[in-house]
């Protein structure tokens, strides 16, 4: 895998929230399913080449669990996806 | 509300025809397309009218909050625009106009969509339940939903004609739901989503008759 692919996973957990968010309305997407993409993310070895992706996204699953707002578990994955993006080779 | 008609061999000709009676640029307009043939094209040109040109909306607190923290954002960020909020839209929206701010858009909306999620997040006790702050960045949202409107009613047209259904590129949700508000009222055709978030698309096909 690479830093790409992690990159590529945050991007669809992003996309999944901004889907509930702009209520397209051809949605299904259950706290459930954003975690499980979030838990997708945690799964590459990649989160761990860069500092602190692991940490935001681990922040950005507990917001998802704590019921925080959309915005909020956006922001944390954003944040993970610049980590990711900083840390990467000829970033 | 100003428009032209614009005549050409091709799209972008008849809307370059248009253009220049009205004296605007590309990305201050909305294009509509009147006929579309092997020969001609005729298209109508309307100048999207720039609220935001005045100064900020008195307002609500909240929409005041939210444009100085944007100013902010910005001002750290070494970017030089302009923030006003859009009067009289709903729900508040913020406006950040200037120069070259495509950065600020970002691949796909994507800077765009995270400065937005920022903003929330900072005035978020502020707000309501589900309330929400939008940014627009050069009126990047509006421009873009209306582009798909118009490759919605496209696609629709293509699809009477032929009979065969269309499947969209990969959008944004909020470029999908303007595609399904856009063909809603349409008795003869409709749309749907098909695939994953972020290569999700819109479908267009004719609309099956009702079951007796």
């Amino acid at each position: 895998m690479t830093a790409r692919s992690a990159a590529e996973r945050i991007r669809k957990a992003i996309a999944l929230i901004n889907a509930v968010e702009d209520g397209a309305g051809d949605e299904e997407i259950t706290p459930t399913v954003i975690a499980e993409a979030i838990r997708d993310c945690l799964e590459l070895s990649d989160v761990d080449r860069a500092p602190n992706v692991r940490r935001y996204l681990g922040e950005a699953l507990d917001a998802v669990s704590d019921g925080m707002p959309a915005d909020f578990v956006a922001m944390t994955l954003y944040a993970a996806l610049g980590a990711l993006q900083e840390g990467s080779p000829g970033a | 509300m100003r428009s032209a008609e614009g005549r050409g061999r091709t799209l972008d000709e008849a809307v370059d025809a248009a253009l220049i009676e009205l004296g605007e640029s590309r990305r201050n307009v909305d294009v509509k397309v009147l006929s579309e043939g092997s020969e001609e094209t005729v298209v109508e040109v309307t100048v999207i009218e720039a609220e935001s040109d005045a100064v900020a909306a008195p307002a609500d607190g909240k929409g005041e909050m939210a444009r100085t923290l944007v100013e902010g954002l910005l001002k750290h960020m070494g970017i030089r625009a302009q923030v006003t909020t859009r009067q009289g839209s709903e729900p508040t929206t913020l406006d950040i106009s200037g120069r070259d701010l495509g950065a600020l858009i970002g691949w796909r909306g994507e800077t765009l969509r995270a400065l937005q999620s920022v903003t929330n997040v900072m005035v978020g006790r502020h707000l309501g339940e589900g309330e929400r702050i939008i940014v627009d960045v050069e009126r990047y949202r509006q421009r873009r939903e209306h582009t798909v409107r118009e490759i919605a009613l496209r696609a629709a047209r293509q699809v009477k004609m032929t009979g065969d259904a269309i499947t969209l590129d990969a959008m944004q949700p909020f470029e999908r739901r303007a595609i399904h508000l856009a063909l809603e009222g349409d008795p003869e055709v409709t749309s749907s989503s098909i695939g994953e978030e972020p290569e999700r698309r819109v479908v267009v096909g004719l609309r099956k008759p009702a079951a007796e």
